[in-house]
């Protein structure tokens, strides 16, 4: 049996609008795993990036409890949750959030400096991330507008993995690419997963859900199924009819 | 049919949409609204209140000397020399159109002013003698008079709180009997004529009901209290120093110091645009700053404006897009800009403009405490109107050269929001090479990344903190350690002044005097009257020049050999003569050459006056005899107390009059200082505020449009302290440059300033202090302040949630 390296109690999550409370997150009681691919999956509305965002400490929820490996993070205030993520999370966003302002590298180093003052040995192993995910010196020297979107989120995933992150929180990663820079971003994924790296994601895709090794499915704020697909190989169908059988019954 | 709108109808419809849209605008932005406004509201009050200062009280002044009709001059003769020979002489002067004589008893006394006694020169007058020129008038609500009714200048109820029917008594001491003595009036009025008004020139007048003033003039009953006043217009007030000079010359008078003569021959002499300098200055020069600081804030508000349009039009850029593709001109959209920003001038220009006016008040009681004239402003459409237009005009100028881009811009481009990237062409401090830490880093990227914004913070602050050391000096000098400031009427300081008698050998005295208890040094110092190429001048005259402590020469030296002289700067400018050059030096019939070695500050004398070697002057004037004995005392001892020993030690045979000159400088110079100081303390007050305004601006801005940054920041796990101390310090960097060239410029720039406001005042070089602490001190204290607050300001980034950001 995998290790649990996440796991919530009673997970709940509401947000206010008005005088109406709106509850996405209903109890979840839920547990991830050393070593998976897990990709979160359900209908728009359905509560998927908030339980993302709860479990990554990018927000508080209303009540319940978190436990990330041995740190239980529900009632940490925003200056401890940003010091746990910064060592604990990286993180992939649809729309990448690169800073503008600053070249490709640096974009990676300003994540990495936070953490480590060996400032060689960020730089060095920033540089070697880059390389391995296909960019090149004339790239990272570049700025984020002067690049394309597989390009920039290429990038961004070696931001997510500069401090040895314990889990990689991923968010539509592929939501803003063409297919092939999708692709190519999934490869990425799918190559650090098989290194050793937990990734949690969120996706509406089917094409990038199939790179998860366990799909679980939310509806109304409740883990209404659960798949297990194991690892991935390029070109199992089936796999591919598994997750589609699978998804068919969730009612997706 | 087709039925249309009449153009005037359509016309109206496009503006009020425009109007709308600047509504919306400002609404959108309130805090940054609000800011702008407040920063014209403090530019509109200080301009319109400098203005209507400028126009109207330098004129009120003059209109005052039209109603009262007031002479070119006057001459205050005592009794024991107004002989016949005087009064023809005057009569007869070829330059005399008209004079009129009135008597008056003078009186030097002590009156209860604020429960401190001050000294005052004053001359009892007769309301009821007839005047035709040089007139006076009640101020305010007077009573009628009764026994021992005194109407005295609106001065003392300004600044001594004298009201009406209060008992104002007046202490002197018998100079023979050396009794101390007291006459009490009561107050029945207030009065305002040109030359007796206020305390700073000549006498001050106290005017009393014929019979009080018989009673009066038998109670002091001495006749070197009496003295006639000869009211004179002449056909060049420039000729009035040339009249003295003949009655002096008729009466063998050698000395012109007000202070330092024998009472019984004291020539008092008066003219016109002596009071004007002396009840105007002040506020001359005052209202001069509040215009200067009115500008620099107008200044900075318009760099502010434009800072704030080029970002509202980076921020709008896809609204502006989208206005654009639905069919709005350039035209229109400028135009709902201009109304944006007239509207936020506007209201703060009208509501400041609205405020100068109770703050007027307030102005002129200041100005009342030195001048002695009741200036009241009622409302001026003219000046208050040209103060609005000017604001108006040139915001609107800004507005037009800041939005004009906007005409450039492809609806298209700027609906995909393309022309918001800012295009970044360099990256500027490369972590991966950076030295420091990681928030010092990333501040001076964002420094060298918005190098624009960056310079104008560092102008801003290079003229706020210019006018902040400007008043940090004055405040300085004024309160803290006033010599340079005491220096600044060009006189000798000393302590005590001995007025011996020129007729008796001095030696034995003078001894005598040197030896007493807490002296430190005596020393000759006289005034005489000479002619300086022809020009009447006032000359100083001492053995040596190495003693003397006030050093007033700015260029050169003080004379040393046979035939040397220093000029004031004035005197030498208007004889276009300079060190090296040689003039001619007259008294009477004889005349010498002397070479110019130095040149001086002073203003006795309007700025003609010389100062020679007195072995030069006796060859001149044979009969010269040194007079005057500047008394220097040891620091700490009461000067009071030493002429009171003075007086008990030495008959009046040889010591003719002693003076106090400690005394004589605080009150004269205590109007000023406190002035100068309340100045000098509302513009460090005024500095801090718009610096604390422009950085809310700033900094409350860059945080808006750096949200999406900042969240990010947040996300990958940058805390909140964290970013607002990388702000700061990015902020910083820019005031800390501004604040140092400000400091420095203000350093070294005061004294060449005042030098140019107090010219007229025949100062050519201020030499105020410039303490490099208290400096230093003020801007350390403007670099910390600054980034304490903006540490405050980007407190609200503690709101920017990145889990907002990414959600959004």
């Amino acid at each position: 049996m995998s290790k649990i390296i996440l796991k919530t109690n009673k997970l709940n999550k509401s947000f206010k609008s008005g005088t109406q409370e709106q509850q996405v997150l209903k109890n979840l009681d839920i547990e991830f795993y050393e070593g998976d691919y897990t990709v979160i999956m359900g209908s728009s509305g359905a509560g998927k990036s908030t339980l993302l965002y709860a479990l990554s400490g990018m927000d508080r929820p209303t009540s319940g409890a978190i436990r990330f490996f041995d740190a239980e993070i529900a009632d940490l205030n925003n200056d401890k949750l940003a010091v746990f993520r910064r060592k604990n999370c990286g993180f992939v966003f649809q729309q990448m959030f690169l800073l503008d302002n600053m070249s490709i590298l640096d974009n990676i180093l300003a994540s990495g400096l936070l953490v480590s003052g060996d400032k060689k040995s960020i730089v060095a192993n920033a540089k070697e991330l880059l390389e391995k995910v296909g960019l090149t010196e004339m790239i990272w020297r570049k700025f984020p507008t002067q690049l394309s979107g597989g390009e920039n989120q290429r990038a961004a995933i070696v931001r997510a993995l500069i401090n040895k992150p314990r889990v990689v929180f991923a968010d539509e990663p592929t939501g803003a690419l063409n297919s092939a820079a999708g692709n190519s971003v999934l490869d990425v994924l799918t190559e650090i997963n098989n290194d050793g790296q937990n990734i949690i994601m969120v996706t509406h895709d089917l094409r990038s859900a199939r790179r998860g090794n366990r799909i679980i499915y939310i509806k109304d704020g409740v883990i209404s199924g659960e798949c297990v697909l194991g690892k991935y190989v390029s070109g199992d169908k089936s796999r591919h009819d598994k997750l589609k059988a699978f998804l068919s019954e969730m009612g997706w | 049919m087709i039925n249309s709108k009449p153009s005037c109808l359509k016309w109206g419809g496009k503006v009020k949409k425009l109007w709308m849209h600047a509504i919306a605008n400002i609404r959108k932005s309130k805090s940054s609204s609000t800011t702008l406004v407040i920063m014209f509201l403090v530019a509109a009050l200080l301009l319109n209140s400098g203005l209507l200062v400028v126009i109207n009280y330098g004129s009120y002044f003059s209109n005052l000397k039209q109603e009262l009709k007031s002479s070119d001059a006057y001459f205050a003769i005592p009794d024991k020399i107004y002989t016949d020979k005087v009064k023809t002489y005057i009569d007869k002067n070829e330059h005399v159109k008209q004079t009129q004589t009135l008597e008056g008893v003078v009186l030097e006394a002590d009156i209860l002013s604020k429960g401190e006694e001050k000294s005052f020169p004053i001359m009892f007058t007769n309301i009821e003698e007839k005047r035709e020129i040089s007139k006076w008038k009640y101020v305010g609500e007077h009573l009628p008079s009764e026994d021992m009714s005194v109407y005295i200048p609106d001065i003392f109820k300004a600044v001594s709180g004298y009201q009406l029917n209060d008992k104002i008594k007046l202490n002197y001491k018998d100079k023979e009997t050396k009794e101390e003595k007291a006459i009490t009036f009561t107050v029945k009025g207030y009065t305002e004529d040109v030359y007796f008004s206020s305390t700073d020139t000549g006498y001050i007048s106290f005017y009393l009901p014929q019979d009080t003033y018989q009673k009066v003039k038998g109670i002091i009953n001495k006749p070197e209290n009496i003295t006639h006043v000869v009211f004179t217009n002449l056909d060049n007030v420039k000729n009035v120093p040339s009249i003295e000079n003949g009655i002096r010359d008729l009466v063998d008078l050698n000395s012109a110091s007000l202070m330092a003569a024998d009472p019984s021959t004291r020539l008092v002499v008066i003219d016109v645009e002596l009071i004007q300098l002396a009840r105007c200055m002040m506020a001359t020069m005052i209202s001069a700053m509040m215009v200067m600081f009115a500008i620099i804030i107008v200044i900075v508000c318009l760099l502010v404006v434009r800072y704030r349009i080029i970002n509202s039009i980076e921020e709008d850029i896809m609204k502006i897009g989208s206005l654009k593709s639905v069919g709005y001109t350039s035209r229109q959209i400028i135009l709902s800009i201009i109304l944006q920003f007239s509207l936020i001038a506007g209201i703060g220009s009208l509501i400041g403009i609205a405020l100068s006016y109770p703050v007027l008040p307030v102005v002129s009681t200041v100005f009342e405490q030195q001048s002695g004239l009741k200036w009241e402003q009622g409302f001026d459409a003219g000046v208050s109107g040209v103060a609005f237009l000017i604001l108006l005009v040139i915001v609107l100028m800004i507005v037009l050269i800041a939005a004009r881009h906007i005409r450039k811009l492809n609806p298209i481009n700027a609906l995909r929001g393309e022309t918001t990237a800012r295009k970044y062409k360099r990256n500027h401090i490369q972590l991966e090479k950076a030295h420091g830490n990681l928030p010092i880093a990333l501040a001076l990227k964002s420094v060298l990344q918005n190098i624009k914004q960056n310079v104008m913070i560092s102008v801003i602050l290079i003229i706020v903190t210019f006018f902040g050391v400007f008043g940090v000096i004055m405040y300085y000098n004024t309160t803290i350690d006033t010599k340079a400031f005491a220096e600044v009427p060009g006189m000798e300081i000393c302590n005590a002044i001995a007025v011996l008698n020129p007729e008796k050998d001095q030696l034995e005295t003078v001894k005598k005097i040197e030896k007493m208890d807490h002296v430190r040094k005596v020393q000759y110092l006289d005034e005489v009257k000479v002619k300086v190429e022809g020009m009447e001048v006032a000359a100083y005259v001492m053995d040596k020049y190495d003693k003397k402590e006030t050093k007033l020469v700015y260029e050169g030296r003080y004379p040393k050999d046979n035939n040397e002289i220093t000029l004031a700067g004035i005197l030498a400018g208007r004889l276009n003569k300079s060190i090296g050059d040689t003039v001619t030096v007259g008294f009477g019939e004889n005349k010498e050459h002397f070479k110019v070695v130095g040149l001086s500050n002073g203003s006795q004398m309007g700025g003609l006056n010389i100062s020679i070697l007195a072995k030069d002057y006796k060859r001149l004037n044979y009969n010269f005899k040194h007079q005057s004995l500047y008394i220097y005392l040891e620091k700490g001892t009461d000067a009071a107390q030493f002429v009171t020993d003075l007086e008990n030690k030495f008959d009046k045979s040889m010591l003719l009059t002693a003076v106090n000159f400690d005394k004589g400088m605080e009150e004269g110079m205590a109007s000023y200082q406190k002035i100068v100081a309340a100045m000098g303390l509302v513009m460090l007050v005024i500095t801090l505020f718009v610096v604390t305004l422009v950085l809310y601006f700033v900094i409350s801005s860059s945080v808006i449009r750096k949200k999406r940054e900042l969240g990010i920041q947040k996300a990958i796990g940058f805390t909140t302290y964290q970013l607002m101390n990388q702000l700061s310090i990015s902020f910083t960097i820019p005031i800390t440059i501004g604040a140092v060239i400000g400091t420095l410029l203000g350093a070294f720039y005061t004294n060449p300033m005042m030098s140019l406001s107090m010219k007229s005042m025949g100062v050519m070089k201020a030499g105020f202090i410039v303490d490099p602490y208290w400096i230093i001190s003020f801007g350390v204290a403007t670099i910390v302040f600054s980034y304490l607050l903006s540490m405050v300001i980007t407190w609200r980034i503690r709101k920017i949630s990145a889990y907002a950001l990414v959600t959004e």
